[in-house]
């Protein structure tokens, strides 16, 4: 009964913390890290047209985290005039994917069809990894509204990956790494990642040996990424009540361990 | 019979996916492109079967009191979901959308959002330095849970710069090693199945 009783207290007091942090509207001025300025720097660097390819590859779940992120990127491809290719390996992802995209093209004035497209979802994500690095059209012979590509002017150049300068993969798990094994290890091609916080050190080896170009890490790295753009957003929104949440985490630590220790020394006296 | 067939299928195309990577010969380039065709298409087909189990197994559901109306709704959104794409579309306006925005997203969200309370509760009980290794893990996880916020730059810049070196050398090793094991694994699994040494695929056998 004590022990519920705890329980208890610990999912108020949590709750308690996240609501009256997100109510406080308060913002960290955040530093950049070194992976998301490679990031941004990258984006910068591309010339107007230059064709990325957006990855949905996360479930509705991580929205919360994954969005910020997404939008972040969004908006900056959109604002740089490069083209965008939407996809999703996820199925969850296809329909956050395309209203996200169809919501940041229409703050920047985009066309659907000249500025960007949305391809939809495609099953067994390894072999349409490798797909795309053959035909884009073979494929997807239609995109996610079920027009034909050929109808589309933005797809009339676009063959496979070799007109594509960056697969940029938004994921809550393990699809980034296919991108990696496959689109990067066999195509070359370069591959960039939005990632759920609990996900970034699972890629470190990849970042090390260059085969991830770079990262843009939960909410904290889209906290950085707005403040890069000079835009206010989500993510710098959402981390008082992310560092509320852990400072919490850490007292709990250390309350805990400071019962644990004050029984066993009372245990040893006994 | 039964097992040849299946084993010389498994042999003689696990060899041409092999053998392709290497050569950039039109033969390869086709072969492999018809291969990822009907990766596609078989994958298709096994969604078919997932979704038939689905159904199989919900409707057995049905019968039992307790999770009856659990099964029904899952049953109704199995059926609803793809009737309303066909209906109306997928568009942004559409209902098919309208429900996953406003069904699903919150849904998952909401049981997503639920681990953070059990790892509140899990952190207050059971993260204890019994042992010298546990208060080092405890010490490390301490200095990461700061260094992931801003808040840490505003403490100390050494909290940042400490959480960097744990992500990218003590941990970034053990990482190594364990995709180094897995890729030496899935190597070892792979040519036990093309040379049909692994044959649990075939009923356990």
């Amino acid at each position: 009964m004590e022990r519920l009783k705890i329980r208890w207290i610990i999912f108020a007091g949590l709750l308690l913390v996240v609501v009256v942090s997100y109510l406080i509207d308060f913002r960290f001025g955040s530093r950049p890290s070194p992976q998301v300025q490679k990031c941004y720097d990258y984006i910068e660097s591309l010339p107007d047209s230059a064709v990325v390819m957006i990855s949905f590859d996360h479930e509705a779940s991580s929205l919360p985290e994954i969005q910020p992120i997404a939008l972040a990127l969004l908006r900056h491809a959109f604002r740089k005039d490069i083209k965008i290719i939407g996809l999703s390996l996820f199925a969850e992802g296809t329909a956050i994917g395309y209203r996200l995209l169809n919501k940041v093209a229409g703050e920047y004035g985009k066309h659907y069809g000249q500025d960007y497209v949305f391809l939809g979802f495609k099953p067994q994500y390894i072999s349409a990894i490798l797909g795309l690095g053959e035909s884009i059209r073979d494929v997807f012979p239609e995109d996610y509204l079920g027009r034909s590509l050929d109808s589309l002017p933005f797809m009339d150049n676009i063959i496979s990956y070799e007109q594509v300068a960056m697969v940029i993969s938004i994921a809550d798990g393990d699809r980034t790494v296919h991108w990696i094994e496959y689109g990067n290890a066999r195509y070359g091609q370069e591959i960039m990642a939005g990632l759920t916080a609990a996900m970034i050190t699972s890629y470190d080896p990849y970042l090390a040996s260059g085969q991830l170009f770079a990262v843009v890490g939960g909410l904290k790295g889209a906290a950085e990424y707005e403040s890069l753009l000079g835009q206010p957003g989500k993510g710098g929104r959402g981390m008082l009540a992310q560092t509320s949440a852990h400072i919490y985490v850490i007292i709990l630590i250390i309350i805990g361990n400071i019962i644990y220790f004050r029984n066993r020394s009372r245990q040893g006296r006994g | 019979m039964a097992t040849r067939l299946p084993l010389a299928i498994c042999f003689i195309f696990g060899l041409v996916m092999f053998l392709q990577y290497f050569s950039g010969h039109p033969l390869a380039r086709a072969a492999y492109n018809h291969i990822l065709d009907w990766w596609q298409i078989i994958f298709a087909f096994t969604l078919l079967v997932g979704v038939a189990a689905f159904i199989k197994s919900s409707l057995r559901k049905t019968q039992v009191k307790k999770d009856a109306p659990y099964a029904l709704i899952a049953l109704a959104g199995l059926i609803l979901m793809p009737l309303l794409a066909v209906i109306d579309g997928t568009d942004i306006d559409s209902p098919f959308l309208w429900a996953f925005e406003n069904m699903l997203a919150p849904l998952q969200a909401t049981v997503f959002s639920l681990l953070a309370f059990f790892v509140a509760s899990a952190s207050f009980r059971g993260f204890r330095a019994r042992s010298v290794p546990a208060a080092i893990l405890l010490g490390t996880a301490l200095v990461v849970l700061v260094g992931r916020v801003p808040l840490a730059e505003s403490i100390s810049e050494l909290f940042p710069k400490v959480t960097f070196w744990i992500q990218n050398y003590p941990s970034m090793a053990a990482r190594r090693a364990i995709l180094i094991g897995i890729g030496l694994g899935s190597m070892t699994t792979a040519l036990r199945v093309i040379l049909g040494i692994e044959r649990t695929y075939l009923s356990g056998e």
